[in-house]
């Protein structure tokens, strides 16, 4: 078939540069495999001159790749795949972003992506390491490129694909009816990007943790480069900035991870050891591991061999932790993993090539690389930073334990079949009841760590001066952890002596930065980094222990399992405030734009004497899915204090706000009773009484989008309780839009109670001409007749008559008729204006109608002789005037949100904390001391 | 004897000191049962029984859902979640529950749900007609 509308050549151009990128990244490494081998011979230049172009064709090519991606994404061709599966009409620029890194191929091309940036800053740099290092830099881009390759070998249950190409078009990846068609392209839409994804945190956090993921393969490069070359020494100089660089970008990463996880969404912290972030924590914890035994082997020549380790481990682990996420293996046990690709084997190579290459020549190399025979002397700093970095190892080996039972599931099962899964019983508390050791250990460490110096030749005299700082350091310590008990509840001596450690480390940390490094804040980037880190943890045992839940109310929640509930959310009528734990809260009123609905939420905190000390204002959200039927997510919104935050987010919404299905099921499921009665007549339902008042022809409704040309109709009904002074007012409406009919009924929440106009009033209210039995009458001005009961009047003519359904037209002959109405029987008067016109010398008339009465009128003629007018009259039978409404008096109520609030104290320590440490890594990438002179 | 052996020896130690108490955090899924037999806190993996009721009233409680499970090898019980009800949770393929069993009831203070990936269903949106609102 030929297809109508089809861009195919973003398509082939993508196709062809996936492949040269492929194939250049292996003829790079290629290259620069024989440049490193042949370094000293005169063949290095060329054989480097190959691997540049390669290295920078592969980087252009996947460039290409990424812009054709963007390109189709741009401009919305839905008949390639991915732009189909990632966007729609209606998402904004911004968000094609976040689009194009939500799927797998996208993710690996960020990844890439910044793979080119480094390795292009390398080859500019490295010198005379480029060729090794580019060489194993090279065989990682060529295994993220097969990701993208989408290669298929064989057919049927054999097939074997290599990768997933990101520019399929749709029809060759799905079987649908659609495509029988040829001009299906200008037919179909995108799916648009998964709402929970549209925020700015997924615009700068994945290429921030990309980055920092990206990173680490320098240093690993760089340890292959040292024991390819067996110089063991000299590549642990160039590499150090590039390992702070990456501890910062990556930890970067991280914490807006947790920023993402704590502002945007629901999930009521910054952490919450889901695998995910698990296994992007790991390889910063190993990569920190390394710079502190990068710095030993810097200034003594001690632990080379463990840096190499670690800088192997951290990539090692980066690789990992892509494997977990993207192999599906997560699924039981995390929430926010990719769902399973078929690339999983790819992984796994991918893993155990880097893993073989990296242990096997560290084990052909070890006897070269060099240690000192004499071992450390007990107090220097190169023993403890040692032993640190051996608790880092502890700590990063005790998470991926635990988090790799997936894994190990998996393969127990390939053997046993019938072995039973395992599973952490509590993660959040088994990390934390490990890592809290962990942290402990740290804190001292990076105290007395400190004050100790390298190489230690004179302890005897140094002795003293370590020892008073020390213990002056612990004493300040022990002086904040006590003030701190009085702020917040500690409880269990572990997290004393755990902030005891971390304030240890704080007080420590700040006397070396003034009296050992007399304030040079430029050097004093370790310094700073262990200040933040004790920071960190006292802000996360402040806000994580002292987590609360201000949401409950014992009074109002009688709860059965009182012992075991949580307690954790309230219900909340709109604009009834409830009390909770010193906060009086009101849910105040929501709006909805685009499909988010956002509510304002009131405190008032009040003091003693329930007096307002404080108001303010949050504005929680529900986040519909695109279609606007349901809701897909609920943000969260925090007010912020220096010491704490009260974070609050909707729980729950009532069933029928939150699904479109769950409404049409309740108004189903309603009991509706029909009631009919004249305007004015009272009518009673089971635990009211309602009075009809006035039907509307124009009448609004909050839902209700007028159309031109609708037919509308509402009833404006009040009601009222025995006993009660408030009136209730229900103004549902109907419309009649050609020959649909919308019914738009009318809640009232706090009877429980739902109106809706019922479609009989269709052809009482709209009747048709010949459901009516007109009766003739001539009249001249000031003349009466008699009607059913009715006086009626021509009190002239109107020459300028306005009617709801006439618009002027140039050229009509338009007059009205003045007719005056009296009830006999009630003596009540009424007014009617039925019009004549004469448009293109062709006459019409337009009726007018009284409903509370069931009159009607036409103004048919006037004969300019006789000075007389020709009027029809009707009524319709008084039975057919009544008003047919149909009420429910057992709806539940809609108007009300369910929700959590919990207050975090010290919060903004783990933030300031954490920022600190990241700052410490980056200062000490632009100054590194002398050491060179210090030694000497 | 050398530093670097005594810290080795430590290191051997604490491994594995740490990875027997690993063991004690470690659990398989149990399923109602043996979850009446031995009353303690356990994971319970099961399915969604679609035809049983649902009850989250949040005007009443909104800390009580309760829903019918029916586990791996087939039982199936009551579950109360002293929580409000998950969003998406008619659409999980599969439950992973924390709590205890009280009596006949089931009752969970932790839920994770496997749902089907949002592109599996695929279905392929057609363009609205303009004059369609």
């Amino acid at each position: 078939m030929e297809y109508i509308g089809e861009h195919l050549l973003p398509g082939q151009i993508g196709h062809f540069a996936i492949i040269l990128g492929f194939t250049t990244s292996l003829l790079a490494a290629i290259a620069y495999f024989f440049a490193a081998q042949k370094r000293n011979l005169p063949e290095y230049q060329s054989w480097r001159r190959i691997g540049r172009w390669a290295f920078t064709i592969h980087g252009l090519s996947t460039f290409t790749v990424i812009y054709c991606i963007f390109h189709v994404m741009l401009n919305k061709y839905y008949e390639y795949q991915y732009a189909w599966a990632h966007v729609n009409d209606d998402l904004p620029f911004h968000y094609t972003f976040p689009a194009f890194w939500e799927g797998q191929e996208g993710s690996f091309l960020l990844w890439s992506f910044w793979h080119i940036v480094l390795g292009w800053i390398l080859i500019a740099t490295a010198k005379k390491w480029e060729a090794p290092v580019m060489s194993a830099f090279s065989l990682v881009q060529f295994f993220i490129g097969s990701m993208i390759l989408g290669v298929y070998f064989g057919s049927g249950e054999s097939e074997i694909h290599i990768g997933s190409n990101p520019l399929m078009l749709l029809r060759d990846v799905m079987d649908a009816p659609i495509f029988a068609q040829a001009d299906y392209v200008e037919k179909i839409n995108g799916n648009g990007l998964n709402p929970l994804l549209q925020n700015y945190w997924m615009i700068i956090h994945p290429p921030v943790l990309f980055l920092g993921f990206a990173s680490t393969i320098v240093p690993f490069c760089y340890a292959i480069a040292g024991m390819w070359t067996g110089e063991h020494k000299a590549w642990l100089r160039p590499v150090t900035r590039w390992s702070l660089f990456s501890g910062a970008i990556l930890g970067l990463g991280i914490l807006m991870g947790g920023a993402w996880a704590y502002e945007a969404l629901s999930f009521g912290g910054y952490w919450a050891w889901d695998p995910v972030e698990n296994m992007s924590l790991v390889p910063w914890i190993l990569l920190v591991a390394g710079i502190h035994t990068n710095l030993i082997a810097r200034s003594t020549g001690y632990s080379i061999r463990s840096t190499y380790l670690f800088y192997i481990f951290t990539f090692i682990l980066v690789l990992y932790s892509t494997f977990l996420t993207r192999s599906g293996i997560l699924g039981d046990t995390s929430v926010h993993a990719f769902t399973e690709m078929g690339l999983e084997n790819q992984l796994v190579l991918f893993i155990m090539t880097f893993l073989l290459l990296g242990l096997g020549l560290f084990v052909k190399r070890y006897k070269t690389i060099p240690a000192p025979q004499k071992e450390e002397s007990t107090p220097s700093k190169e023993f403890w930073m040692f032993i640190g970095a051996l608790v880092l190892l502890f700590s990063s080996i005790l998470i991926t334990v635990s988090t790799s039972l997936p894994v190990y599931n998996k393969i127990a099962e390939l053997f046993n079949p019938a072995h039973e899964a395992l599973n952490i019983k509590d993660p959040v508390e088994h990390h934390n009841k490990y890592q809290l050791w962990i942290a402990v250990l740290i804190g001292f460490l990076s105290g007395f760590a400190q004050y100790l110096r390298f190489r230690e030749f004179n302890w005897k005299k140094y002795a003293s001066k370590f020892t008073i700082h020390s213990a002056a350091a612990l004493l300040i310590a022990g002086v904040l952890t006590y003030l701190t008990t009085q702020w917040i509840r500690v409880g269990a001596w572990q997290y004393l002596l755990l902030l005891f450690s971390a304030f240890f480390a704080v007080v420590s940390n700040i006397d070396y930065l003034i009296t050992f490094l007399r304030g040079n804040l430029k050097a004093g980037g370790s310094a700073l980094s262990h200040i933040g880190f004790g920071l960190m943890v006292v802000g996360i045992v402040a806000s994580g222990l002292n987590k609360r839940h201000i949401s409950h109310n014992k009074f109002a929640q009688q709860n059965i399992l009182d012992a075991e509930s949580l307690e954790k959310n309230v219900l909340l009528m709109r604009g009834e405030p409830l009390f909770m734990n010193g906060y009086l809260v009101t849910y105040e009123r929501d709006t909805m734009i685009g499909n988010e609905r956002i509510f304002e939420v009131n405190y008032d905190k009040l003091d003693k004497n329930g007096q307002v000390e404080e108001s303010f204002q949050v504005f929680p959200v529900a986040l519909y899915n695109n279609e606007v039927t349901k809701v897909a997510a609920f943000n969260p919104s925090t007010k912020r204090y220096l010491d704490k935050d009260i974070f609050t987010h909707i729980a729950n919404l009532p069933s029928v706000e939150a699904d479109a299905q769950a409404r049409k099921a309740r108004e189903d499921s309603l009991n509706y009773q029909l009631f009919e009665g004249l305007i004015g007549d009272t009518i009673f339902t089971s635990s009211s009484y309602a009075v009809i008042e006035s039907v509307n022809r124009q009448p609004s409704h909050p839902d209700y989008v007028p159309q031109e040309k609708d037919l509308t109709i509402g009833v404006k009904v009040a009601f009222r309780q025995v006993e009660v002074d408030t009136v209730w007012y229900a103004e549902p409406m109907l419309v009649l839009r050609g020959n649909l009919m919308y019914n738009y009924p009318a809640q009232i929440n706090e009877l429980s109670t739902k109106v809706r106009v019922s479609e009989k009033i269709i052809e009482r209210y709209f009747p048709t001409d010949e459901q009516l039995d007109y009766t003739g009458f001539r009249f001249t001005e000031g003349q009466q007749v008699n009607f059913n009961g009715y006086q009626i009047t021509f009190d002239g003519f109107d020459l300028k008559p306005t009617h709801p359904d006439y618009e002027t037209v140039e050229g009509d002959i338009v007059v009205g008729a003045k007719l005056s109405i009296v009830s006999l029987e009630s003596g009540k008067q009424y007014q009617a204006r039925p019009i004549y016109l004469i448009r293109n010398n062709r006459p019409f008339n337009l009726k007018s109608q009284l409903d509370e009465l069931g009159l009607h009128f036409r103004f048919l003629n006037i004969d300019p002789n006789q000075k007389t007018i020709e009027i029809n009259i009707a009524q319709v039978a008084p039975e057919r005037a009544k008003v047919p409404i149909e009420i429910a008096d057992n709806s539940f109520r809609s108007d009300f949100i369910v929700l959590e609030a919990i207050i975090f104290p010290g919060i903004n320590l783990f933030w300031i904390g954490t920022l600190l440490m990241l700052f410490g890594l980056t200062l000490s990438i632009f100054y590194r001391r002398q050491r060179k002179a210090a030694a000497a | 004897m050398k530093k670097s052996h005594i810290i080795a020896l430590i290191v051997v130690a604490v491994s594995i000191g740490l990875m027997l108490s690993l063991t004690g955090d470690v659990n398989t899924y149990a399923n109602f049962e043996q979850a009446t037999e031995s009353g303690d806190r356990v994971k319970i993996v099961g399915q969604l029984s679609k035809d049983k009721e649902m009850y989250y009233k949040p005007e009443e409680d909104p800390n009580y859902f309760s829903f019918y499970l029916k586990d791996d090898v087939g039982t199936e019980r009551k579950v109360v979640l002293l929580s409000e009800k998950p969003q998406d949770f008619e659409m999980s393929e599969q439950i992973v529950l924390t709590g205890s069993m009280k009596g006949e009831e089931f009752v969970a203070t932790d839920i994770l749900l496997k749902c089907p990936s949002k592109y599996k269903d695929e279905e392929i949106y057609i363009k609205k007609e303009q004059s369609e609102i």
